[in-house]
């Protein structure tokens, strides 16, 4: 997909996750210090929180549109040229179903080539936008 | 890392630009294989996404018995990974504000590998009050 031929208002392709505990334990269990969170421990989620379930991380949704960005650039320019910046808006818990979707909205010339600008929105089951940011890659 | 002694996160004294340290891990293949299983993409390259190097390197110096609730990322992907290679962590504190009253503070890592080719570099946004945050959810509470 490593075109200047990208166009303003290009969706990119969308990814559809199932987000579960076992996810969630899943993805914290890949840290390198064993340390307890409200990703991993329910009463701490309380304690902190307030909330009776644990939350999923943030960096879960940064993998996920990564994925979508990946897909539309392909690896071999998103995963040496991408960035992906996303402002979480509501929690991502067990059962949640969270959708990503983005359309291109800009792009501008620099040294490397032209970077594209793509508009983010993750949102789950209920339409409730959870996170929402841009990615970008160059081309 | 020599294991030094945690200190106690006091938000009022964190100072901008203050490194976090630095530390080294090897990326095994089991650990890829698990990142993928946990988002279910079998082609993710950076599961250093999920070892979280910022919030490593803070916790690696400091104490945080306050928590904070992860308001947003910034990540820029230069190198994917390769198991079986060192990957080197550096993190500082890029900024602490208040927004609102409420007071966030912005953790950085760089990762490199053990070939000298960047990896990968991320921003959290953390905000240091996590229970407005759950009154927000929770107004009722």
């Amino acid at each position: 997909m490593a075109s200047t031929s990208i166009e303003i208002g290009a969706e990119i392709p969308s990814v559809t996750k199932s987000v579960t505990t076992a996810s969630i334990l899943q993805f914290e269990s890949c840290a390198i210090i064993d340390r307890e969170n409200i990703h991993n421990n329910e009463e701490l989620a309380k304690e902190r929180l307030g909330t009776t379930y644990t939350l999923a991380s943030g960096r879960m949704s940064i993998a996920f549109a990564s994925e979508s960005m990946r897909k539309f650039f392909g690896p071999d320019v998103f995963h040496h040229t991408g960035s992906v910046n996303l402002k979480f808006l509501r929690p991502v818990k067990n059962g949640d179903t969270i959708t990503v979707t983005g359309k291109v909205s800009s792009q501008r010339q620099v040294e490397q080539g032209t970077e594209i600008v793509v508009e983010l929105l993750c949102e789950n089951q209920n339409k409730d936008r959870t996170a929402a940011g841009i990615g970008t890659a160059i081309v | 890392m020599a294991e030094q002694p945690l200190k106690i996160l006091d938000y009022d004294k964190l100072e901008i630009g203050e490194e976090l340290g630095s530390y080294e891990y090897v990326l095994t293949q089991e650990m890829l294989d698990n990142y993928r299983q946990s988002i279910d993409d079998p082609d993710a390259a950076f599961p250093t996404l999920a070892v979280k190097h910022d919030g490593t390197a803070l916790n690696m110096v400091y104490n945080d018995t306050t928590g904070g609730v992860n308001a947003g990322n910034e990540v820029e992907f230069f190198n994917p990974p390769v198991p079986g290679k060192k990957i080197f962590v550096k993190g500082r504190i890029a900024d602490k504000y208040l927004r609102r009253d409420k007071p966030y503070l912005v953790i950085e890592a760089t990762a490199v590998d053990e070939d000298g080719n960047l990896l990968e570099r991320l921003k959290t946004y953390q905000m240091k009050k996590p229970d407005e945050v759950g009154k927000k959810w929770h107004p009722q509470a």
